[in-house]
């Protein structure tokens, strides 16, 4: 009943969308019910109103309808004050956008699930190319829709074969059937389904839509997209693939583990290098995706190895990552919004100093900078720790060979936060911090865009101090976890930990008295100090460039102008770059293919009708022949 | 019992951290033939530091006047929660995933206030913290890989019980104690990895991120900086050293230990020269090899 209401008043928002104003009001109206439904599907789904029989919620469900709720809340909101979208097509795409998302995770059918997914990849689609006349935006949006329709090919034949073992299209018998089927079946739906998924959470190697849909949208969209809309790809591979499935080949974890620690690793290795602060947020979405797929395998692990401890403890990491990426991440891309509308530029080397123009926000990006970092008192650090925990806990009781895998995934993750913190330093020091490189008007920016930023932030504070009771409650309800191995999860008193820091950061900073310091001329090595003296983007992560050139490959020209170029150069022209491996190694390939047998297969497409006659009466008389 | 010997050894260890820069300055001194300043040095230029008029430079923030106030309240936190004496009080936090998260926030917060001081020195210190942040972290976790091996907790105090009653093997103890040291050395801002005295730009790293401070929060960096050589050498010690029965006698000996790794720490930056810049992920993947291949001696069961 509810969610059907849900839906339908969604769909009138659209209409609304002629109607400024309304449509506006309607959004953040729509957004609380949202969340209301959310909370009242965690705290008791077997509420009557919630169930039904082509939509309904499970407690597993309504934790990505909450994450839903809230990022659509935030955006919302914010999307009253922001200017740098088409009102009109963004108030008519964006309701049919969130009211897919909650078809899909909502759908208690095979038909009900697929027709709100393709609508769902349809208009983001359509949302991606809001703006159309800027270079590049059409082609982004034409990587994405073939990405997204390769993805829902590979969805759509997973589940019909799903369907076609289990006798039937209801997800409520899949839930009791599926994981009778026998282990080739498994395999098959396993593997098409994670492929599926995979693609539609843009990680490695499926990331390249990534980093071009995601800057292409306006920034709500954005924040919505890497905040929820890949979030619903994970809920499909813990739905389907893991918990209807159940204990598969034990290969599959390992399969998970290598795409997660791959794509978190690339992730932030191109975040690094990334000049555009959209695209570097996109990068970074590939990294926390890969995290969330590393808890994914654990979990898959625990359940083929029939070690409940290893099953909850990657659940409720891979659950509480998802929470907390969408916050953050929903956070960050609304915080790329707020600094192109105010600077009207995205290039980090042509920033700076913004935190004094936008004191708000930039207060909100270092709170979001350390959440997404995995640094204590933020959630972040809750959900890095326990996927740690998960891997060290399997480093115990294990083949020898599982232990050092599980060990190395453990460094690995160490690797990538700690390279996550460098590239979020990159990114708040080089727009925020310092001196702004270049005089630009700078437009001021409503309070609706500068306070969902804050509270977003402030949620993202509140959980990273009281990470217990949430843990707890993904554990009991979301997973249905026996009560013994409860005792793991409780991490080690996050509260103490972060009051003692924030308390000690208090009296420390009323001791040494922050604000009695006047500001005086800094000094400049002994010239004229000016802003092309600060570190760029570029220069900060010189050293990392270096170490990792066998991935990025790096490549620089320096071309000397003028009359007497090799002594007195008038103009230094300085080009460099990294070497987009998958794209011309990958996909360039794959694509080219794929035409030259387009090409091929104009020969048999000649035109005349009689021609096709002909094909038809062949296929029908092979049929005939084949099939009696 | 535990509450007293935790409070004593807490507020010992905040005590002594200068004391203990000292004795390795002092060291470092005598080996190269100098008489060096007295071993109380450091407190005098602390004390001298803090009275001094503090200000900030043009065009830095909030940040850069917060960064001193975090990097020490993290440090304390550190130092609060290592069980010095062996025993803690049930329901004190002492995990050392914690403990390795709040060793980035500190790095997090000086490469961000080397980016606020708007200067070629700030950001150059705020690349090279992050980029060998990077190295140590793995390094770090292999470092303590044999820990999770066998113990199987993640926390720091159950660990010393464990080494006395079930041997290491003294193999994969070496290989473990090396890599620690290999951390040590880098996390800690010494040679071979950084040079705690030098104000060349070709070298400084952790220097040049406090390179615009003065005053007084100059004096909070300086006392975040030794009360981390403090926490890390003591960490190294109750990780892979010996552990006596009782509270006090665990806490003297904590005390004869610092003060000696401090004082060879400081004969073995003399010993060394510093390593380029481009070498060092060679000396992170040194650090971080050696202790996998001491926990998978462990978990293969060749050494028992």
């Amino acid at each position: 009943m509810l969610v059907m209401g849900l839906l339908l008043s969604g769909l009138m928002i659209m209409v609304l969308a002629w109607y400024e104003q309304g449509a506006r009001i309607a959004y953040i109206a729509w957004s609380v019910a949202l969340v209301v439904v959310a909370l009242l599907g965690l705290c008791d789904p077997t509420l009557s109103w919630l169930q039904g029989s082509q939509w309904a919620l499970t407690p597993l469900r309504s934790w990505f309808l909450f994450l839903l709720g809230v990022v659509a809340l935030a955006a919302s909101i914010y999307t009253l004050g922001y200017r740098l979208h088409h009102p009109l097509w963004s108030a008519f795409w964006t309701p049919l956008f969130l009211v897919s998302m909650v078809g899909v995770l909502t759908a208690q059918n095979l038909w009900g699930f697929m027709t709100a997914w393709e609508i769902m990849a349809l208009s983001s689609f359509f949302l991606v190319i809001s703006h159309p006349e800027r270079p590049g935006v059409v082609k982004a949006g034409y990587v994405y829709l073939v990405m997204s329709q390769v993805s829902a090919m590979l969805i759509v034949l997973g589940l019909l074969l799903m369907a076609y073992h289990v006798q039937s299209g209801e997800f409520a018998m899949w839930a009791i059937k599926a994981h009778e089927l026998s282990a080739p079946e498994k395999n098959v739906i396993f593997g098409l389904l994670t492929a599926g998924f995979a693609i539609k959470s843009g990680v490695a190697p499926f990331h390249i839509w990534l980093p071009r849909a995601h800057p292409a949208a306006p920034a709500p969209v954005s924040s919505l997209m890497s905040g929820v809309m890949i979030k619903v790809a994970v809920f499909g591979i813990i739905q389907f693939a893991i918990m209807d499935l159940g204990p598969t080949n034990g290969a599959w974890p390992m399969v998970l583990f290598v795409i997660g620690a791959l794509s978190s690793l690339l992730g932030v290795l191109y975040a690094l290098m990334e000049r555009e602060f959209k695209k570097f947020l996109a990068y970074s979405s590939m990294e926390n995706m890969g995290i969330i797929f590393m808890a994914l395998g654990i979990m898959a692990a625990g359940l083929d190895w029939h070690r409940p401890s290893l099953e909850v403890i990657g659940g409720v990491g891979a659950l509480l990552h998802a929470l907390n990426h969408a916050l953050f991440k929903s956070q960050l891309f609304l915080i790329a919004g707020g600094v192109e509308q105010h600077t009207g530029r995205l290039t980090m080397d042509q920033l700076g100093g913004l935190i004094h123009t936008l004191p708000g926000i930039g207060l909100s990006f270092v709170m979001g900078a350390m959440a997404i970092s995995g640094l204590p008192p933020f959630n972040g650090f809750v959900s890095e720790w326990l996927v740690l925990r998960g891997m060290l806990l399997m480093t115990l009781q294990s083949p020898v060979l599982v232990r050092v895998t599980a060990l190395t995934l453990a460094l690995i993750l160490g690797l990538i936060a700690a390279l996550a913190g460098m590239a979020f330093v990159k990114a708040v020091g080089v727009m925020f911090l310092g001196q702004a490189r270049q005089p630009l008007p700078y437009t001021s920016l409503p309070r609706t865009m500068g306070a969902p930023v804050l509270v977003l932030g402030v949620i993202s504070l509140l959980l990273g101090i009281f990470p217990g009771p949430v843990i707890a409650f993904i554990a009991r309800r979301l997973l249905a976890t026996r009560a013994s191995s409860g005792a793991l999860l409780v991490p080690v008193h996050v509260i103490v930990v972060a009051s003692m820091l924030l308390l000690g950061i208090g009296i420390a900073a009323i001791t040494s008295r922050v604000w009695d310091a006047p500001e005086v001329p800094r000094w400049g090595g002994g010239r004229q100090t000016t802003s092309a003296m600060q570190f760029s983007a570029a220069s900060f992560t010189k050293a990392i460039r270096t170490t990792f050139a066998v991935i990025y490959r790096p490549h620089r020209h320096l071309a000397r102008l003028g009359p007497y170029r090799e002594d007195f150069p008038e103009r230094i022209v300085y080009q460099g770059g990294t070497t987009p491996t998958w794209e011309r190694y990958l996909y360039r390939p794959v694509s080219q293919a794929i035409w030259r047998i387009a090409q091929y297969s104009t020969r048999v497409q000649a035109g005349p009708v009689r021609l096709y006659l002909t094909y038809l009466l062949v296929t029908i008389g092979v049929l005939l022949l084949t099939l009696r | 019992m535990e509450w007293w010997g935790q409070a004593i050894s807490m507020a010992a260890s905040i005590a002594l951290a200068p004391l203990l820069v000292g004795l390795s300055q002092t060291t470092k001194a005598r080996i190269q033939g100098r008489m060096g300043p007295s071993v109380f040095q450091a407190y005098r230029i602390l004390w001298k530091t803090w009275h001094k008029e503090t200000t900030v430079p043009q065009d830095s923030s909030w940040i850069f006047r917060l960064a001193p106030s975090v990097n020490v309240a993290t440090m304390l936190v550190i130092v609060t929660m290592l069980p010095w004496t062996g025993k803690l009080p049930s329901s004190w936090p002492h995990n050392a995933l914690v403990l390795f998260f709040l060793l980035a926030v500190e790095r997090f917060w000086s490469a961000l206030a080397g980016m606020d001081s708007a200067g070629a020195f700030g950001g150059l210190g705020a690349s090279r913290v992050s980029t060998v942040g990077s190295g140590i972290e793995p390094a770090l976790l292999a470092a303590f890989g044999v820990l999770w091996a066998v113990s199987g907790h993640t926390a720091i105090a159950p660990l010393a019980p464990w080494l006395r009653h079930q041997a290491l093997g003294i193999l994969p103890w070496i290989l473990a104690a090396s890599s620690y040291v290999l951390v040590l050395l880098a996390e800690t801002g010494r040679l071979p990895v950084d040079n705690p005295d030098t104000h060349l730009e070709l070298t400084m790293m952790h220097e040049a991120t406090v390179l615009e401070y003065n005053g007084r929060f100059l004096a909070e960096q300086q006392m975040a900086g030794a009360l981390k050589f403090t926490a890390l050498i003591g960490l190294g010690w109750i990780y892979l050293g010996p552990v006596m029965s009782s509270v006090w006698a665990n806490l003297f000996m904590r005390v004869g230990e610092l003060a000696v790794t401090s004082m060879a720490l400081g004969w073995a930056e003399s010993r060394f020269v510093k390593l380029r810049y481009f070498q060092l992920p060679t000396y992170f993947a040194m650090a971080t090899g050696v202790g996998l291949l001491a926990f998978y001696l462990v978990a293969s069961g060749s050494v028992s």
